[in-house]
């Protein structure tokens, strides 16, 4: 308790300490600073970075890598092809010179005001009102489930607790010099994670070592998974089964493709000057992401190793079926107390990140895109501020629902969910709108309806694992999904992306134009 | 195959370090460039930041 309690308040008086300077470095300078002001790559990569992986990617998908294994290696390289590179190089750049000539702010406002659709702008907010909060209570259930395990108390508990402090922190200024208090955090978490890597590998024997006594595990596999697919922790799932199925459409692609979506990380490139701090960004980042999220997944897998040796069980039996205590409880059996606290610092670290940014997308999506356009159509007035707040505690009250009413083993799933949904929304709309000038007004609304219902419909009546959960399909055919297998397994968004793309393409061909003027001012930097 | 039963898994492992190689190689070879642009005016860059600064006080 005596390391918990230093190693919090430390981090806590640092962070706060960061949040108030980060503040005031951005409010009080000249208009010459303004101008002038450059941030450094290694302070944007780990800001990108800290913001980008959360408590989801270190307790939800390293739990998942401890059920499935090293497939989900690929969902690293994804992290770092799509979620780095593409997302920096082919949207990033153009973003950051559409935000800047458009003088956007928020992701739903460049694709707003791009397309000249108050509509677009409106429905995009709305969008991130609802199905946000499904991500923050999927941070917010990753740090709980460690608090839950680490001080064996309640789950309930440990979760209110945690969203109480996040809230404070968010009420209290926490969103406002946030590039700051991500740096902090996002060095943290290399650390941590850095160490844990290489004490997990060490313990296993050292790296071919530990991969050879992890294939040596497949025997011990649960019948279950085997019936699915599950050929072993270092192989991939039989190809086309069940398991294949979900762990790449919607384990690996939910959440690999759909990061391209994400608007609380797209705004970021807004901030930035000039490509060149693009490009000297994206090494940064991707060792970030490799370090975090790479070491998180191997470890993971390798939970098994470590855990059959000393109790001759595997993980996923120890922890009773729920994924997400697996790196909770390894962590907590396998670390001396001071680094089980630190570990613990290290969620704050992550949650915080990812909560800062995912709350301030919330409050400025309700006051800047839905209250400001879409319902005073431009008009600004003094309340915003105070409906700003609004939408900032309902979204904390919408978390802490969300986040005591889903089930358990749930985090990579509400993750990959609102990733998906993110994904096949507004990736067409976003791609065309920094890449093709005939793309239409229409096309946009078109495309983002669509790619947003189908997704709803996918997931209410074909893909299992939600479709379960809503019960929807159940009450009316008396079945969980529409359709058997394979379609029962196949993510939303490989279904609604490629429908919402053709959708906006074809729409385009047949309908009016935006304005010249509006596409000119648009495109004038690029 | 570093200890791995399948070539997927070991493509896929092999290929998270070469993707942050591939990075760090594009960030190198692009380290100096996208500097001598001009993105707008002086003016422009100044309302923006701004707008931004207003948008954050607004927030709690």
């Amino acid at each position: 308790m005596f390391y918990l309690i230093t190693f919090t308040l430390i981090y806590l008086i640092i962070t706060i300490y960061l949040s108030y300077l980060g503040y005031r470095r951005t409010t009080s300078v000249s208009d010459y600073m303004l101008a002038g002001r450059q941030v450094h790559p290694v302070t944007m990569g780990l800001s990108y970075g800290a913001t980008y992986i959360s408590t989801s990617a270190i307790i939800g998908f390293g739990g998942v890598s401890a059920l499935y294994g090293f497939s989900l290696s690929w969902l690293t390289v994804l992290n770092i092809m799509i979620g780095i590179w593409i997302a920096f190089v082919v949207f990033g750049k153009r973003t950051r010179k559409m935000g800047k000539a458009l003088d956007a702010h928020t992701f739903p406002e460049l694709l707003g005001r791009r397309y000249g659709s108050r509509f677009v702008q409106g429905f995009s907010g709305l969008v991130i009102l609802i199905f946000m909060p499904v991500y923050a209570a999927a941070v917010l259930i990753g740090i709980s489930r460690f608090i839950e395990v680490y001080l064996n108390i309640p789950f309930s508990t440990a979760y209110l607790a945690f969203l109480l402090i996040t809230a404070c922190y968010v009420i209290w200024g926490g969103l406002k010099g946030v590039l700051y208090t991500s740096v902090f955090q996002g060095i943290i978490m290399v650390v941590v994670m850095v160490a844990i890597g290489i004490y997990t590998y060490h313990a296993a024997g050292g790296i071919v070592s530990a991969h050879e006594a992890l294939t040596k595990l497949t025997p011990f596999i649960p019948q279950y998974l085997k019936e699915a697919g599950h050929r072993g922790f270092t192989s991939m799932p039989a190809a086309a089964s069940p398991l294949w199925w979900y762990v790449i459409t919607t384990m690996i692609m939910g959440v690999g493709v759909g990061v391209i979506g994400q608007p609380q990380l797209n705004v970021r490139f807004m901030t930035l000057k000039s490509d060149r701090e693009i490009n000297r960004s994206v090494p940064f980042t991707a060792i970030f992401i490799l370090l975090t999220t790479g070491i998180a997944f191997a470890v993971g897998a390798l939970t098994n190793v470590v855990f059959y040796s000393v109790y001759t069980e595997l993980p996923i039996t120890a922890v009773q079926g729920n994924i997400d205590k697996i790196i909770p409880l390894y962590i907590d059996r396998f670390y001396p107390q001071w680094f089980v606290a630190l570990f613990l610092v290290t969620l704050m670290s992550a949650a915080m990140s990812a909560n800062s940014s995912q709350f301030h997308a919330l409050g400025t999506s309700l006051s800047r895109d839905i209250f400001e356009q879409a319902l005073l159509r431009g008009k600004s007035i003094a309340e915003i501020t105070i409906v700003t707040r609004v939408g900032i505690v309902f979204s904390i009250f919408s978390t802490l629902f969300i986040g005591l009413i889903l089930p358990e083993s749930v985090i990579a799933v509400a993750t990959a969910f609102f990733f998906s949904l993110c994904g096949a929304t507004f990736i067409p709309a976003y791609f065309f709108g920094l890449y093709w000038k005939k793309g239409t007004k229409a096309a946009a609304k078109a495309s983002i309806l669509s790619g947003f219902f189908i997704s709803l419909f996918w997931m209410l009546f074909f893909h299992e694992h939600e479709s379960q959960a809503f019960g929807l399909c159940r009450f009316f055919f008396r079945s969980n999904s529409l359709a058997g297998h394979p379609w029962n397994m196949i993510d939303s968004q490989i279904i609604a992306l490629p429908i919402s793309f053709i959708v906006f393409f074809v729409v385009s061909l047949v309908t009016k134009p935006v304005r010249e003027e509006t596409v000119r001012s648009a495109f004038r930097h690029i | 195959m570093l200890g791995f039963s399948d070539a997927w898994i070991f493509a896929g492992f092999i290929l998270a370090f070469f993707s942050a190689l591939f990075c760090i190689i594009y960030g190198v070879i692009n380290w100096h460039k996208g500097s001598s642009e001009k993105d707008g005016d002086y003016r422009e860059e100044v309302r923006w930041e701004k707008e931004e600064i207003d948008l954050i006080e607004k927030l709690p």
